[in-house]
């Protein structure tokens, strides 16, 4: 087996992965840092399907209080205040190192300053894009500065499979890896491991993400006994595009739409959320949108494919096509022109707020593991601002970088468990002995259709035990999966370590919801439709605890600011859900 | 288009098959299905052991270049009924093949980086958000050409790489003019060496295969005739500037 020793190991190149390997590179460059990615370096991931744009405080008018304020809102008062201090003051440093430093260039106004728009749930307009594709810019420009520094090296199609630790079990000291082309395993010594993963919303059966992502990084540092927060948090947008037949489906059309002043219609061609928030109306939060949609879909009043209308038409067919090209290029692959008729679309499975517990540095808790990006948690509380997940990305993935370049330094190396790199080596191959089992691709077909329908965007109880069920039975049934073939570059074998990875993160995202008894931010619950102010300023920990996840609920820290500086008069109350 | 449809997908394992082949197969189109479609249907459905990249699927990573009746395309993009109820998929030309139509992609990026594709920014550039207004005469023409995803495809379709493959490529030459062209950049003399240099621009036929295939309608061969009136006025000028 192919072994590798490295300093900083850094799985996945995203905003969160990309920024972590420039930073700690920049804090000392004689360390070997390898950034591995399941896709191409630079070209997989969600960083580079952004869209929008970036939330940051530039302008004088604006401040960090009112972003932070912001953030806290849409979370519905239970983020981790430290982080979401953190997100806001950190990320006017790092548009502006991507501006300075890497070379990006942003959309600007006549006088030739940064233009910022806006977007939905902020109090400001404070959106930094580049056109309506936005992540592309950033993710090509983190790509090729990577080549001008030769210390840190990129490994495409390299997949992490199990975290691993050290033979005392104390600290992590590497990682099994698993090359997709050659299809054989890598055992990576290194001194830190930072997981930048993304996520897997992807779980859900209409999804926004990228395809590669399955929740590896969070699978994995749940099973090396990493803690979790609120992973009942699940978002989702409001606008997926649906492209019937097509994996196009769910794709995002961005919140930008809906800044601008489009509107969404039912099949009834009514604006419906004159009855659901009749004051910010479209321009609401993602939740309240997202929701809103579902509602009128559930009560049948969707359309054909089960969606909803978003037209921009009136916004005039120049305008649209100045501000959203990309859009409207996405648009005409389902035959619709957005700048002159109304498209259809579908609340969509996008991020996730809950993740690994980690303080302001990244670090998990567990020696050597830091965790960036969309898999860690608690930054967005019950549910993220658009703009505020590339700003986590970039500032997160930065700090991971800091603090693991400063903490290798302080370490001395240790070998990996080898009767962990050996058991997990069987359980990976174990597919291939099995001479009968189920296909990896319909069991991931009936993972998404199951999360969708009872851990969507509204649940019960009796939905979520049904669910938390099905799921210990699905988690069973994937280690029966068969896959035939060789190992080089094996779709259907990926896959099963896809399926497995989601159905483990899934179990945490049910059981939570169903441990959560009333609604807030993206989390709905129908059998409890309040949101509860008395009770339930409260974050869900978890952790790996034999089959099932152990929990622990604890109050939330209102290390910054309280309830009452925010939401006055309702702060301590139950109120209606929103 | 709905109804059957014949794929013919190229397959080639090089560790273990002397030659390439094309396996048929068939598949029940349906409205709106683009290739990856298809193939993810041929993976899930009736080959198992059929190969090929994709990422994002809907036009943003350039992952899922392909080639599709012998024209260089996104497969996540590509409908169906484009191309007919016959359909020919084979990997991008010009770069080897990892399995059937996955290809490696390091030759193309090893001329990427040799044009130094990263920014080095000029005193002024590094201190604070460059004043600049976006209008069509100073970024509109960075703007058009910034697009780039990197999907290979006209490196694939380029004349130029398949008959001698040390030419640096469309892409890249693309990618060498933006920066050239942003004035907050400080390293163009350098670059300008290897993309006016005798792999560079100089080598284009002007041929326009680049951007016929190109997903993002960029024009690289824009780029390249862009560089190329620069080292001519640079050399005129005396010196390589
Ligand atoms: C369509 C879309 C539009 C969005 N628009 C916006 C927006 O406008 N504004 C905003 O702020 N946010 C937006 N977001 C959210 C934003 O993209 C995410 O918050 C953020 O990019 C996550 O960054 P990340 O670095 O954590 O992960 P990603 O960028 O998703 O990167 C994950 C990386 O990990 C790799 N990987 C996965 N599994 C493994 C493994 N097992 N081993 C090794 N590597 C692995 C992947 O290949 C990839 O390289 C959008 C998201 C989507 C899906
Ligand atoms: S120039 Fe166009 S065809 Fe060439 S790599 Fe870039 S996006 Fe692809
Ligand atoms: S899968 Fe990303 S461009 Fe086709």
């Amino acid at each position: 087996m192919e072994r590798v020793q490295c300093d900083i190991l850094i799985l996945g190149s995203g905003g969160a992965g990309l920024f972590a390997a420039h930073h700690a590179y920049d804090l000392n460059p004689k360390l070997k840092i390898i950034v591995a990615a399941k896709g191409l370096v630079g070209k997989s991931g969600c960083t580079r399907m952004v869209q929008g744009g970036y939330n940051v405080v530039l302008h004088p008018n604006d401040s960090v209080e009112l972003h932070f304020k912001d953030t806290l809102k849409g979370g519905g008062m239970i983020n981790n205040q430290e982080l979401a201090w953190t997100l806001v003051s950190d990320a006017p440093k790092r548009i502006l190192e991507l501006e300075t430093r890497m070379g990006c260039f942003f959309d600007r106004n006549p006088d030739g300053t940064v233009h910022q728009k806006a977007f939905a749930g902020q109090s400001f307009d404070r959106t930094v894009h580049r056109g309506d594709l936005t992540g592309i810019e950033i993710i090509n420009r983190l790509r090729d500065q990577l080549y001008a520094k030769e210390g840190v090296i990129a490994w495409d199609e390299v997949r992490a499979v199990e975290l691993l630790y050290n033979d005392d079990n104390q600290a992590i000291a590497g990682c099994l890896m698993l090359n997709l082309r050659t299809g054989q395993f890598i055992v990576v010594e290194a001194l830190a491991v930072i997981v930048g993963t993304g996520g897997g919303a992807s779980m859900y059966k209409i999804a926004a993400p990228s395809l590669e992502k399955a929740a590896d990084g969070m699978a994995i540092a749940y099973r090396a006994g990493a803690e979790f927060v609120d992973m009942e948090m699940m978002q989702f947008h409001p606008t997926g595009l649906l492209a019937e037949n097509s994996r196009m489906n769910g794709g995002v059309l961005e919140e930008g739409l809906r800044g601008a002043g489009g509107h969404l219609y039912n099949s009834l061609g009514e604006r419906f959320m004159a009855n659901y928030d009749p004051e910010r109306m479209e321009r609401s939060t993602r939740d309240r949108v997202a929701r809103a949609a579902y509602m009128e879909i559930m009560a049948g009043r969707g359309t054909r494919l089960d969606g909803v209308l978003i037209s921009v038409a009136h916004l005039g067919r120049k305008n649209v096509l100045r501000m959203f090209p990309g859009m409207v290029d996405r648009c005409k692959d389902v035959g619709k022109d957005l700048s002159v008729e109304p498209v259809e679309v579908s609340p969509t499975g996008h991020f996730h707020m809950g993740g690994v517990r980690i303080n302001k540095d990244c670090f998990s808790g567990i020696p050597g593991l830091f965790v960036s990006g969309e898999d860690a948690g608690g930054i967005h509380g019950a549910n993220r601002l658009g703009g505020n997940g590339v700003a986590d990305s970039t500032v997160f993935g930065a700090r991971a970088g800091d603090a693991a370049a400063e903490y290798v330094t302080q370490i001395k190396r240790q070998k990996v468990s080898e009767s962990q790199v050996n058991r997990f080596v069987q359980e990976i191959l174990q597919p291939f002995n099995n001479e009968t089992g189920e296909n990896p691709f319909d069991l991931r077909k009936e993972l998404g259709k199951l999360m969708w329908e009872k851990v969507g965007l509204v649940r019960n109880g009796q939905d979520l035990k049904i669910a938390i069920d099905r799921l210990e039975e699905m988690a069973e049934r994937v280690s029966h999966c068969k896959v035939s073939g060789g190992k080089a570059y094996n779709l259907a074998w990926h896959e099963v370590l896809n399926v497995k990875n989601m159905v483990e993160i899934g179990r945490m995202i049910a059981l939570a919801a169903y441990t959560r008894n009333e609604s807030r931010g993206s989390h709905y619950r129908s059998d409890y439709a309040i949101t509860d102010n008395e009770n339930w300023y409260k974050n869900i920990y978890m952790t790996q605890n034999g089959a099932k996840p152990a929990m622990k609920i604890e109050e939330v820290q209102f290390t910054h600011m309280l309830p009452e500086e925010l939401l006055g008069q309702t702060a301590r109350i139950k109120v209606e859900a929103s | 288009m709905e109804g059957e449809v014949k794929l013919h997908v190229l397959r080639y394992e090089p560790e273990n098959d002397e030659k390439a082949r094309y396996d048929t197969f068939v598949v029940d189109a349906k409205d709106n299905m683009t290739v990856l479609d298809a193939l993810f249907i041929i993976l899930s459905e009736q080959d198992p052991t059929v190969s090929f990249r994709c990422s994002c699927r809907v036009g943003m990573c350039g992952s899922c270049g392909m080639v599709m009746n012998d024209k260089e395309g996104l497969a996540c993009r590509t409908k169906i009924e484009k191309l007919g109820r016959e359909i020919t998929v084979r990997p991008l030309r010009n770069l080897p093949i990892v399995k059937d139509l996955a290809v490696n992609m390091d030759p193309f990026f090893k001329q990427w980086e040799k044009i130094k594709p990263y920014f080095v920014p000029n005193a002024e550039a590094s201190k604070d958000f460059a004043q600049i207004p976006q209008d069509p005469s100073r970024r509109g023409i960075i703007d058009q050409s910034l697009d780039c995803i990197t999907c290979g495809c006209c490196y694939s379709a380029c004349t130029l790489v398949s008959l001698d493959d040390n030419y640096i490529g469309p892409a890249a030459l693309n990618r060498a003019y933006t920066l050239v062209a942003d004035e907050r950049d400080a390293a163009t003399e350098s670059r300008m060496e290897v993309a006016a240099g005798e792999d560079g621009a100089l080598r284009c036929h002007t041929l326009f295969n680049c951007m016929e295939v190109c997903p993002k309608n960029l024009v690289p061969t824009w780029s390249i005739q862009k560089i190329k009136t620069k080292a001519v006025a640079g050399a005129l000028k005396g010196g390589s500037k």
